[in-house]
């Protein structure tokens, strides 16, 4: 649904010429978009609710003076974007503020770099505040509007900070809890193409790096999904459930300590990894050992 | 030196070893083929016992294989999984799958010893594949390919074919994420065989992928037709080797019609036998400590599902490369197309087999020497087989990084298009450089004569007549007398033979450890003299 969302926009938002031929086919689409969205929410369970983000008017302050300090040469005053390639922040959302702050991507080093993650550069009242100020863009700038100059946000339906439901442990434990089988399903098969199974990560085309899942928190991960880091797509709510991303996020984090029945686990890094073991310090050894028992008479 | 009590143990041994000896013939009347097959001489360098290490890999192989076979059940039905906590691998926990990759899911968690099993048996293909390519090296590098031994040049490559496809029939056996994922890919290389290929393909899953027959038909593959076609080829080897004799280096007292080496009986045997220890020991501990293919974390297979950094064994490796380092060009001719994956995926591995194992015929017909050889070349006195042959490896190894370009480019921070474009000069360029390096190395080698990668070892200290002393091992620039000093220096620190008797004090190469065989091959004496009747 989002990206359906983001296609009509993106549609709306073209050339006069284009907006007048596309009018028609716009209004028909928007109804039926309409009418998805409304069997979307009523037809789904629960969804689950959005961590609090603070909307303290000090708060916000403070992440407005951080902001200007550490963000707005980029991502321009009140995050309308910049020219060198970095997106707006209007419609980013606290999920995206949130994950692209504790995941240290932000701020970045030079706009042509794939945004990894590094050490967090705040501490967890700055985040707050910067996240505050973030979630906050789309009441200052209804109130001073700026000409938007930056790409428009990965997810511009402004995601909340996802909770995350806990794992059901056995009988007692509470209504709406997720299970790792569930979990597996979905990431092998949402995940585990970019970010291989055991969540080891791998290669993209132009140079871009898949991660490795192994240092993401719960949290973490159920943000990556609803806001899509790029060159990550976006999984909204039309693609996975609260529940499946809950799932999912806890899959991930038994992925960082899997059963590793049977040795060290090097085959999380797949057969070339096993092959180096097995030639190196198997047949290695036994090299060794018939040069040493081999040239005896 | 021989003592008098290593001859008085000798001469006890040779009591007990008569008794049972005759105890033997009095019912078989086979003692004397036995105390021939006792005392058959292996030689004593170590490069010979590799070929043992992937035989006793095979051994280790149908003992755990047995254990599993045990257990695995072949079938591509549909079940749900119930393991019961401790009892079974809990994240997976009511999800479909097939039969047969439950059976390994139980293997894995519930039978006993199950895990163990399972990874010394992978490991022990890991090793063996190892210990194949390496004993071909050493075959291909010293020329022991030659007249006779021709025909055990072909076995063993198809020695060699058969355990690669039993391996990944085995790989393809437990039916998770990777095997289904290699299928997938051997699925639409035999599609992509003009005329045949479709039908070949639905042939041999007995359906459109995945289908439900290919389980239970890799099954007896895995279980019956390869490890029966190895047991084969490998008695038929091992028989050849028995008739024709073992090559050696060259050295002192070794001519192209003896042996020179250990005793099967006691030497040998008690060699190979540590070794088979050894073997079992390394497989063990690798079983046991290092896991390999945790087959619960790749889930089972789903067609639409797959994982990034997918791969398969590294001795498939160079396959899977090939086919990433293909360009995405179009063949069409009389309105046909030949599909893509036909060019790296068979046509490739055609000629390379095909090269491989015409290699005994072009060897001869670019030395043209069409002798009988019993003894070995150096690799540095044949620079351009030498140079073929590092090539080839340079070839391989270009070829099987392409297989794990996703970690590569991963790790190096590398975008991939770059990666698989510097290998796909590399399939080129790193042969000719590294054969180029390899035949400079052999001549530069030849002139300074001394050991590639050890240095002399111990030496032999000479009194001349008029009371003076020089060491042999150390004469730089003297080569052109090695004929004067007698050719037992030359061949001592050419192949680090003698260093070890030296160090263990066993004495000169005639000590009481040692024979001579005289070899009875007809071909060798003959062959010397006359003509080769197939020669030009
Ligand atoms: C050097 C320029 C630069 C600086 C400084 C910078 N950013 Fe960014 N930012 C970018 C670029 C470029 C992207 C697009 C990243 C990508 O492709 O992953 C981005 C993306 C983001 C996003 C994700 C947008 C979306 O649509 O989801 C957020 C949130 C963000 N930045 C927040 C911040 C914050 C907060 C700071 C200050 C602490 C900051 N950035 C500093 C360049 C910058
Ligand atoms: C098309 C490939 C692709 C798919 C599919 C994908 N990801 Fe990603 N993911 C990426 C890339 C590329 C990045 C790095 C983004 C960046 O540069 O900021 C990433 C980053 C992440 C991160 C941040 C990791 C860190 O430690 O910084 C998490 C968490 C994550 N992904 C989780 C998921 C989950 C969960 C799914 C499945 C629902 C998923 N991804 C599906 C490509 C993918
Ligand atoms: C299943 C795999 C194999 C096993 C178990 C095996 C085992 C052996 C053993 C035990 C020997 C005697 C010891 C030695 O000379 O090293 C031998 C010799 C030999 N092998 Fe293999 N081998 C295998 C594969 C191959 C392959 C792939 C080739 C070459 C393509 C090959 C070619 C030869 C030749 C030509 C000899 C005779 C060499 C000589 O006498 O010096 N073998 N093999």
């Amino acid at each position: 649904m989002t990206r359906t969302l983001k296609l009509l926009r993106r549609v709306l938002r073209g050339p006069a010429s284009r907006r007048r031929i596309l009018a028609g086919p716009a209004a028909v689409m928007a109804l039926g978009v309409a009418a998805f969205a409304f069997m979307a929410v009523t037809g789904t369970a629960a969804q689950g609710a959005n961590a609090p983000v603070s909307t303290n008017a000090s708060d916000i302050a403070a992440g407005e003076q951080l902001f200007a300090a550490h963000c707005q040469s980029c991502h321009g005053v009140n995050g309308v974007g910049g020219t060198n390639g970095s997106p707006e922040l209007i419609d980013a959302g606290a999920a995206a503020a949130d994950f692209y702050i504790t995941t240290g991507r932000m701020p970045l080093n030079a706009t042509n770099n794939q945004a990894l993650r590094h050490h967090s550069y705040f501490n967890a009242t700055q985040t707050r505040d910067l996240v505050a100020y973030i979630a906050d863009l789309p009441a200052i700038n209804s109130a001073h509007p700026l000409p938007r100059v930056g790409e428009e946000a990965f997810n511009p339906t402004s995601p909340g900070i996802p909770t995350v439901a806990p794992l059901c442990t056995g009988p007692g434990t509470p209504s709406g809890c997720v299970t790792l089988s569930d979990g597996q399903r979905y990431y092998s098969l949402n995940c585990a193409q970019c970010h291989q199974a055991a969540g080891a990560g791998g290669m993209l085309s132009k140079g871009d790096i898949v991660p490795s899942l192994h240092n993401a928190s719960l949290t973490q991960v159920a943000e990556a999904m609803r806001v899509g880091p790029s060159p990550m797509p976006v999984f909204g709510t039309g693609q996975l459930s609260a529940k499946q991303v809950s799932a999912i996020a806890q899959y991930v984090q038994y992925l960082h300590n899997p059963n590793n029945r049977g040795g060290l686990g090097i085959s999380h890094f797949g057969p070339i990894a096993e092959g180096f073991v097995g030639i190196v310090i198997g047949f290695g050894v036994l090299m060794l050992a018939s040069r040493l028992i081999g040239n005896r008479g | 030196m021989s003592t008098t009590e290593e001859r008085l143990a000798a001469e006890k041994r040779m009591k007990y070893e008569r008794v049972g000896l005759d105890a033997v013939d009095d019912r078989l009347g086979s003692s004397g083929f036995i105390q021939k097959a006792l005392d058959k001489i292996f030689p004593d360098h170590w490069s010979f016992m590799v070929g043992e290490i992937a035989m006793y890999c095979f051994v280790v192989l149908l003992i755990t294989g047995v254990y599993l076979a045990l257990y695995y059940v072949p079938s591509a039905a549909d079940v749900v999984y119930h393991p019961t906590p401790g009892h079974g691998y809990m994240p997976l926990a009511g999800q479909h799958m097939s039969e047969a990759y439950q059976s390994v899911l139980n293997i894995s968690f519930n039978v006993r010893a199950g895990l163990v099993m399972r990874q010394m048996h992978h490991w022990a293909a890991v090793v063996f594949m190892a210990a194949i390519a390496f004993h071909l090296c050493r075959i291909f590098f010293t020329g022991a390919f030659r007249r006779p031994r021709e025909t055990n040049w072909v076995i063993g490559l198809l020695l060699l074919l058969s355990v690669m496809l039993e391996g990944f029939s085995g790989y393809s056996l437990p039916d998770d994420l990777l095997s289904g994922t290699g299928l997938r890919v051997v699925f639409s290389i035999v599609e992509s065989i003009p005329f045949i290929g479709t039908w070949l393909a639905f042939d041999l899953w007995g359906s459109q992928f995945p289908g439900s027959s290919l389980i239970p038909r890799l099954f007896v593959v895995h279980e019956f037709l390869f490890p029966l076609a190895i047991i084969g080829l490998l008695t038929a080897h091992l028989m050849l080797i028995w008739r024709q004799k073992h090559t050696d280096f060259p050295g002192p007292g070794k001519t192209e019609t003896n042996i020179r080496g250990s005793r099967l009986w006691p030497q040998y045997a008690i060699k190979s036998g540590a070794l088979l220890m050894i073997i079992f020991g390394v497989l063990g501990a690798l079983g046991g400590l290092f896991q390999i293919n945790a087959i619960w974390l790749y889930g089972p297979y789903n067609p639409y599902t797959v994982s990034a950094g997918a791969q398969p064994d590294w001795y498939v490796g160079w396959l899977d490369g090939s086919v990433r380092l293909w360009p995405h060009w179009e063949f069409r001719s009389f309105g046909h197309e030949i599909a893509n994956p036909f060019f790296p995926g068979v046509l490739v591995p055609g000629i390379v087999f095909t090269i491989m194992f015409a290699w005994p015929q072009i060897d001869r017909l670019i030395y043209k020497d069409h002798v009988a050889h019993n003894l070995l070349d150096r690799p540095r006195d044949k620079p351009f087989r030498t140079a073929v042959g590092v090539g080839a490896l340079a070839f391989f190894t270009d070829l099987t990084f392409a297989s794990g370009t996703d970690l590569l480019g991963n790790d190096l921070h590398m975008p991939f298009e770059r990666l698989i474009e510097i290998l796909q000069y590399g399939v080129f360029v790193a042969p000719l450089v590294a054969g180029a390096i390899a035949y400079k190395t052999c001549q530069a080698l030849q002139r300074t004569d001394a050991h590639p990668i050890m240095k002399p070892v111990g030496g032999i200290l000479i009194r001349t007549a008029d009371g003076a002393y020089h060491t042999l091992g150390d004469e730089h620039g003297a080569h052109g007398d090695h004929d004067g000093h007698g050719h037992a220096v030359d061949d001592h620190d050419g192949n680090g033979h003698a260093a070890a008797h030296d160090d263990d004090g066993n004495g000169s190469a005639d000590g009481n450890g040692h024979a001579a065989e005289e070899v009875d091959e007809p071909a060798a004496g003959a062959a010397i003299s006359g003509p080769d009747p197939s020669g030009s």
